[in-house]
């Protein structure tokens, strides 16, 4: 079986007024399909980047990336009919109804009128937004937007979600009901590619898991891998954190500076 | 295909949601219809200007409002809000051709443009216009002021697709402006002083103009409208 994300000395290149920024700078990612993957990094590190290249709507500047088996420069529609995507900032429409835009959403995928009815009121379940299906967006909370985007994404049960900070600007309960969402939907096969700024969430929810910093993966393993790996080579006593990992990955802490030092 | 239209669907439900943005289209070029001819109107009386055919000026003067209701391009800058919203991307992630996009939304113009265009002829019979072509001929004119609505929104989206900025894309519905006044706007073509009869010949929008005043005044003179239609298809060809 193919895998579900693969991707070889994937780069980009933003060229424009503002000057040339390299966002990404030659990553390698092997994803098998069925995982729940974690992509971490700091602010402006490619994470959304990443995700807008593997779902097609950014050229690559070098390198190849594969979706479901499909590649995403020479065959994009094929790569779009196979995943769900909702972007970092959950862009909808915001004269339509919920329910409406999920129907059309669900057309363009190339459902039935009547079919695309029933996928709509089943995802409104889901993403428990009945009561709100036939308000217009424009008055939908931060919450209600992502999880009508969530809805989405979720329009052709795709075999591989990308989810870009899904869970940013939730509060505590919706955070636990986006998580419980991505849990079952990655048990009805779904391998789910997900963005966050939440160490909490990535140990939560990921089977694996990698730290970006500027354009490069700087580790990547399981949450348990990466803080073993952490403890063995600070020798502490105590299980560090993924806060702990994150930071000494990315090199935002004394106590790597220090480690860095003892190694000289 | 189908994409267009369920999306063309979409856009119409959008115009119908936000009626403060269909209004101007309509009363604006009624409100220029009604200061030019009350303005004019007596150095034009309906029995002594031949290139009136008997009828009042309001009949000469309503191509021109037509027209430029036809060209507000209104639904350009809806879509600009929608590439700076992000919901673009949401449409660009299916698997549906990106022309389809714009497809749809030039469908949703036809009929909005269908619609602006007989209620406003439609206000306008009461003034003592008469359509002299007739029913047909009305459904005619419709089609092809409909026609140039389409056409102009096709530029305008486009601009609003390379630029993505509101600001540019109303800035480039101001470089179409002067299109619709160098027409033989006032009087017909043959009357325009020197410079401006040249710059109304070239100009094609006055081809379109003249087949929609040849409908109301002329009833079906062919050569007028099939210039009209002509202008409107090549213009529509890219
Ligand atoms: N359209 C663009 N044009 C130019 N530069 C861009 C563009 N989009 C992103 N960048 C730059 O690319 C880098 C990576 O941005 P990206 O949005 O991928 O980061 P991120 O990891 O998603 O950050 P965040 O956590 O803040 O969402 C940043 O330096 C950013 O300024
Ligand atoms: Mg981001």
């Amino acid at each position: 079986m193919s895998l579900a994300v693969e991707a070889v000395g994937v780069r980009k290149h933003y060229t424009g007024k503002d000057g040339d920024v390299e966002a990404v700078r030659g990553v390698d990612l092997a994803i098998p399909p069925g995982q729940v993957f974690g992509f971490l990094g700091p602010n402006g590190a490619g994470k959304s980047t990443m995700v807008r290249m593997l779902t097609t709507l950014m050229t690559l500047t070098a390198g190849t990336a594969r979706v479901a088996g499909v590649d995403v420069e020479t065959d994009p529609h094929g790569v779009r009919r196979k995943i769900g995507v909702a972007l970092q900032e959950a862009g909808l429409d915001p004269r339509q109804t919920g329910r409406e835009l999920l129907v059309l959403q669900a057309r363009l995928f190339g459902l039935s009128r009547s079919d695309a009815t029933v996928r709509a009121h089943e995802l409104l379940e889901l993403v428990e937004l009945t009561d709100a299906a036939d308000r217009r967006i424009k008055g939908y909370s931060g919450g209600m937007k992502r999880r009508l985007d969530l809805a989405s994404a979720l329009v052709n049960q795709p075999e591989v979600l990308f989810l870009d900070e899904p869970t940013t600007g939730l509060d505590p309960a919706s955070r636990v009901t986006v998580w419980d969402e991505v849990r079952r939907i990655n048990e009805r096969g779904t391998t789910v590619f997900l963005t966050t700024q939440y160490l909490e969430e990535a140990d939560q929810l990921c089977d694996r898991m990698a730290i970006i910093d500027g354009g490069l993966i700087v580790c990547d393993g399981s949450p348990a891998d990466l803080k073993a790996a952490l403890q063995a080579r600070t020798g502490s006593a105590t299980e560090p954190t993924l806060d702990e990992v994150f930071m000494d990955a990315t090199g935002r802490t004394r106590a790597r500076s220090a480690g860095d030092v003892q190694e000289v | 295909m189908k994409e267009s239209f369920v999306l063309g669907r979409r856009a119409i439900r959008e115009a119908l949601r936000t009626p403060d943005a269909l209004i101007p289209t309509i009363f604006i070029p009624l409100f220029f219809l009604v200061v030019n001819v009350g303005q004019t109107a007596r150095i034009f009386p309906s029995g002594d200007t031949p290139f009136l055919a008997g009828q009042n000026y309001a009949a000469f003067q309503l191509p021109a409002s037509l027209l430029l209701s036809a060209s507000f391009g209104s639904a350009a800058l809806y879509l600009v809000e929608e590439i700076e919203g992000g919901y673009f991307d949401k449409l660009r992630a299916t698997p549906i051709a990106r022309m389809a996009i714009i497809a749809g939304r030039l469908y949703a113009e036809l009929v909005k443009a269908v619609a602006i265009a007989a209620v406003m002829v439609l206000i306008a019979l009461p003034f003592g216009i008469r359509i002299d072509s007739g029913i047909l001929g009305f459904v005619v004119l419709v089609v092809l002021v409909a026609l140039w609505a389409v056409v102009f929104s096709g530029f305008m989206q486009l601009i609003a697709i390379k630029t993505r900025s509101a600001a540019a894309t109303q800035g480039a519905s101001l470089v179409f402006f002067p299109l619709l006044f160098l027409t033989p706007n006032f009087v017909p073509r043959n009357l325009l002083t020197r410079p401006m009869e040249i710059a109304a010949t070239l100009n094609p929008v006055s081809y379109i103009m003249e087949a929609v005043r040849s409908l109301i005044l002329d009833g079906f003179d062919w050569p007028v409208l099939g210039l009209g239609f002509l202008v409107v298809t090549v213009a529509g060809g890219p």
